[in-house]
């Protein structure tokens, strides 16, 4: 069937009151399992299998999708509130997120990010909706050397990403880049830096180095700082309590790049919301009017990634639905869930499954609204927690923190990392080394340099493929400007210099 | 001014990031660095530790021509954020031994009562309301496992 | 009076009868029974394939009530199996604890100096189910026959490209014997997930892969890849018209991917002949079936003391043939 009817008929399945129960069922949980580290919606859904057996597949695909997404608001809460990542995708919201609360701006932030994630979810679903079959081979064109690329291109960002000492940005990222490979080499089975733990084979948990080195060096930093000058001051009034017009103006622009970067990097197989957010950021920050605003409450900063992490859900979905292939660890566990019920997820979904597939894009748009509609009036519920005494919130921040960490594994081993990393991030700050780059290498490392592996086994050590190939030769180029970018900061310098002292 | 220098927060993370960077590429060294199969495990640790060893001695550098003498370092704030990193390790040692319940309570009396120095009993209310919330929040209404201890919490 | 103490005495012969027939039969009457929830520890996160597979089991044991006790699914992941390895063996003596293992739980302990936990030295209770693979081609593809390919490495080493997993995987060893056996040589693509594997042969980067039938079989049926062979003894039911490997000419001895359940060490003889009795029962029952159909898994029971030697042998083999696919052999 075509779109149009395919979508009509897709309503007429998401409007059914039990799918409408099931979708808010969904986003409810989602939104509480976005917000509370160490719940993920990964293992929410994976938890929740067993009961959904005896659904219907159409009911139980959109309640499971409505987890997903809906985590992805969620996420936003804690990263502004807490400077805690909710969602591993939710970190970049931490950079600027948690400044903007810093000022007063909590709730301004926490909107924006409603907001932003409304705008962007629903773009991603229209994307879905209208060209997910060409998006899907668009995806699947993208081999080894391009995705070597827009890793490139991602860790080109530290550039913009270094505030002002460059050295320590990059110093930052390689230690990133050594953290991410601690762990099993994929290709060879060799364990590098584990320093004989068999605890660390499988790697060091990404959530457990965010939180160790935003919250706890955060908590740390501040309580070094004097609690009298740290005081969260609380926003008063409605008008304090959601964004402003010239809030939301500015980020005209952040909405458009979320929605379109999370789409596209959402549809690739294997990179992660994470990326997405880092990628959305960056590009915002390259084209705005005031980069150095960045990193200290713009925004812009709070907008664009939280629109790409929840643009990513839809487009996490297209490889699923229209080829069966899951991109990473929610969408696997939602294709097993699909296998299980009898429905054959692969191209012939679409055809053979309408009331699925339509069923469930519909009920992603019905699912978008509810979730604005729950998350806006939270807005000022949740920025009460500011109200708390510090001496109360610090506390509760590494209590939070714990959970977060110990959520996903269970290990002790990751509490100790975590009170390891919560050192390294207290010492970076002391010594004003920017974290963000540690993040971003930590993200991006191990998905680069598999790429590079990889692509260098296809050509057979061949490096001319890299460049030859026309989309990742224009992103290794962009890549190169934007590392560049700081070179001609650096001579204009020199030249403006040279003009004044002669003229 | 060279005792300055050498206790310069930049020189002594620069050297330390020297330094892992040199242990990064010792260890690159023992495995292959480029196999018939393309790059080996070797490859890319070998790259960034020298990118790290590179970087971190012009950090060094930078830091003799800079002419400031760096901030000082304010010993009591900073005391007080490694005592409460202290107490916050020590916290979760605690845990494997008495579980999360007891531990982060411990954890919240200390911090309120020697960290922002409240009275015992602020500091007493706060701890032990704090550790039920969470355990009523994580381990009961969500099934969240935390790190119980012999009491079953 | 009488007729009471007639009826005691009657009661109190009856019972001391029973007694001495109980005594007298052995051990078969010792029944170990479990007395709290069984931890069913799995070496992956929620959601993993392990542990859905699982969850699966344990759903269907609790559905018809073939445990008296509740059967909890516990995630261990962390270095493949190690870290599960590690708590199973932590729990040495207890009756309770047992484990879903498949074959990484004899790989992990060859090639990583950390993974000290072997297997053979566990309590090895059954394998439920041998995972089945089809080695398959993209449609427009010019290999029609497993033949064809391996002639067209033969003629150009390396040119042609294979994705997989991790050099230890099955695909990869899979992939090893066919190369020893014939000389062909042909490259190794690794992909950390499923999706990308299937992404990179669909989008024409690399020439075959070897695949579970649950990842692949909807791509067969849309006619965007072919099967070329199956790796497995005999023919899946759900593709009967492609040879197995052996069928197509090539003798390569069978590496089955298993899933089994394993005992905590030290586990009693009476514990183990309970479970897999469980086992034996839960892998009769019709949802079983149902589950077994729909993943397209090979429900090949085998009891405990059958699979002890059969692991032992299994890992000699396994351990020849990572050293010869170029892994580092610790132990």
């Amino acid at each position: 069937m075509d779109i149009a009817s395919g979508l009509l008929h897709g309503f007429a399945v998401a409007l059914q009151p039990s799918n409408v129960f099931w979708c808010f069922v969904g986003c409810l949980l989602g939104t509480v399992v976005g917000i509370l580290p160490g719940l993920g919606p990964a293992a929410t859904i994976a938890l929740l299998l067993p009961l959904t057996f005896k659904m219907d597949p159409a009911g139980g695909i959109i309640m499971l999708a409505g987890i997903y997404y809906g985590a992805k608001y969620g996420g936003s809460t804690t990263s502004i509130l807490l400077n805690i990542p909710g969602e591993s995708s939710s970190v970049v919201t931490c950079l600027d997120g948690y400044q903007m609360a810093r000022k007063g701006r909590a709730g301004a932030a926490l909107g924006i990010a409603a907001i932003a994630s409304f705008v962007a979810g629903t773009v991603g679903v229209i994307g879905l909706t209208l060209i997910a079959p060409p998006i899907a081979a668009f995806a699947l064109s993208f081999s080894s050397p391009e995705y070597f690329a827009l890793m490139c291109l991602g860790l080109a960002l530290v550039v913009l990403l270094s505030g002002t000492s460059l050295i320590k940005g990059l110093l930052a990222l390689l230690v990133g880049l050594w953290l991410t490979s601690i762990g099993t080499d994929l290709f060879t089975a060799q364990s590098r830096f584990i320093f004989g733990q068999a605890s660390l084979l499988g790697g060091i948990d990404f959530m457990v180095v965010a939180i160790g080195v935003f919250a706890i060096g955060e908590v740390m930093a501040s309580i070094e700082a004097g609690e009298e000058a740290k005081m969260l001051p609380v926003p008063r009034g409605i008008r304090n309590l959601l964004p402003s017009w010239e809030e939301l103006k500015a980020c005209r622009f952040a909405f458009i790049n979320g929605s379109v970067t999370g789409f596209l990097i959402g549809v690739l197989p294997g990179a992660g919301a994470a990326i997405s957010s880092f990628m959305a950021y960056g590009i915002e920050k390259a084209v705005s009017k005031h980069p150095e605003q960045f990193g200290q409450g713009a925004p812009e900063g709070v907008a664009a990634p939280e629109g790409a992490n929840n643009a990513d859900t839809g487009g996490a979905l297209v490889p699923l639905l229209t080829l069966g292939i899951p991109g990473g660890g929610t969408t696997a566990i939602m294709l097993s869930a699909l296998v299980l019920w009898g429905v054959k997820p692969g191209p012939l979904l679409m055809t053979e499954s309408p009331d699925v597939f339509w069923g469930l894009v519909a009920s992603m748009y019905i699912g978008n609204v509810v979730l604005l509609i729950l998350n806006l009036p939270l807005v000022p519920l949740f920025a009460q927690i500011l109200r708390l005494p510090v001496y109360v919130l610090f506390p509760g921040i590494l209590g939070i923190s714990i959970v977060g960490a110990y959520g996903a594994s269970g290990r002790m081993f990751d509490l100790g990392l975590l009170v390891g990393f919560g050192l390294l991030g207290y010492t970076m700050s002391k010594l004003k080394y920017p974290t963000a780059p540690l993040i971003l290498g930590f993200v991006l490392g191990d998905a680069m340099e598999r790429a590079l592996r990889q692509s260098l086994m296809m050509s057979q050590g061949d490096f001319v493929p890299l460049v030859q190939r026309p989309i990742s030769g224009i992103m290794l180029a962009l890549a190169v400007l934007v590392l560049l970018m700081p070179l001609f900061g650096w001579l204009n310098r020199m030249r403006v210099r040279a003009i004044t002292e002669n003229g | 001014m060279v005792r300055a220098f050498l206790k310069n927060g930049d020189v002594i993370s620069g050297a330390a990031l020297a330094a892992l960077g040199v242990y990064i590429m010792m260890q690159a060294h023992a495995w292959d660095y480029y196999t018939l199969d393309g790059p080996g495990p070797g490859f890319f640790p070998f790259w960034y530790g020298a990118a790290m060893v590179a970087l971190s001695l012009l950090l060094i550098v930078n830091a003799a021509r800079a002419s400031d003498e760096g901030q000082a370092v304010d010993w009591p704030a900073t005391g007080r954020a490694m005592a409460t990193w202290l107490a916050f390790a020590l916290s979760v040692v605690l845990m494997e031994f008495v579980g999360f319940l007891i531990s982060f309570a411990v954890l919240t009396f200390f911090i309120v009562a020697f960290i922002f120095r409240r009275p015992f009993a602020t500091a007493t209310v706060v701890a032990v309301a704090s550790a039920l919330t969470f355990h009523l929040i994580f381990p009961v209404a969500l099934s969240v496992s935390l790190p119980t201890g012999p009491f079953g919490f | 009076m009488n007729f009471v103490n007639v009826m005691n005495r009657r009661h109190l012969i009856c019972g001391a009868a029973s007694a001495i027939a109980a005594t007298a039969a052995g051990p078969a009457f010792a029944q170990f029974k479990p007395s709290r929830p069984i931890e069913f520890v799995v070496h992956g996160g929620p959601g993993s394939g392990n542990d859905v597979f699982a969850r699966a089991l344990t759903t269907i044991i609790d559905q018809d009530k073939l445990s008296p006790v509740r059967m909890q699914v516990v995630n261990k992941p962390g270095g493949g199996s190690t870290t599960a390895a590690a708590y199973v063996v932590s729990k040495k003596n207890d009756p309770h604890v047992i484990a879903c293992f498949t074959n990484i739980w004899l790989i992990d302990p060859m090639v990583q100096e950390a993974a000290t936990n072997k297997l053979v030295d566990m309590s090895p209770i059954a394998r439920l189910v041998v995972e089945p693979a089809l080695v398959v081609v993209r449609t427009d593809s010019p290999f029609k026959t497993l033949k064809e390919f391996i002639d067209a490495a033969k003629a150009k080493p390396g040119a042609l490209k294979m994705s997989g997993g991790s050099i230890t995987s099955r695909e990869n060893t899979v992939r090893q014997l066919l190369m020893q056996l014939t000389g062909a040589r042909w490259a190794f693509i690794s992909f950390p997930s499923g999706g990308e594997r299937i992404a990179a042969l669909l989008g024409g980067h690399v020439d075959m892969m070897i695949v579970d039938p649950s990842e692949a079989g909807e791509q067969v049926r849309a006619g965007k890849l072919r099967v070329i062979a199956q790796v497995n003894d005999r023919r899946l039911p759900g593709f009967p018209d492609f040879p197995t490997i052996k069928e197509a000419g090539y003798d390569i001895p069978n590496v089955p991917q298993m899933r089994g359940v394993v005992g905590a060490p030290g586990m009693s003889a009476e514990a183990i002949a309970y479970y897999e009795d469980l086992f034996l029962k839960a892998s009769k029952t019709a949802a079983w079936q149902k589950f077994l159909n729909e993943s397209q898994l090979d429900g090949e029971f085998i009891k405990a003391a059958e699979l002890k030697t059969f692991l032992a042998t299994f890992e000699g083999e396994l351990r020849e043939i990572l050293k010869a696919a170029g892994a580092k052999v610790v132990r």
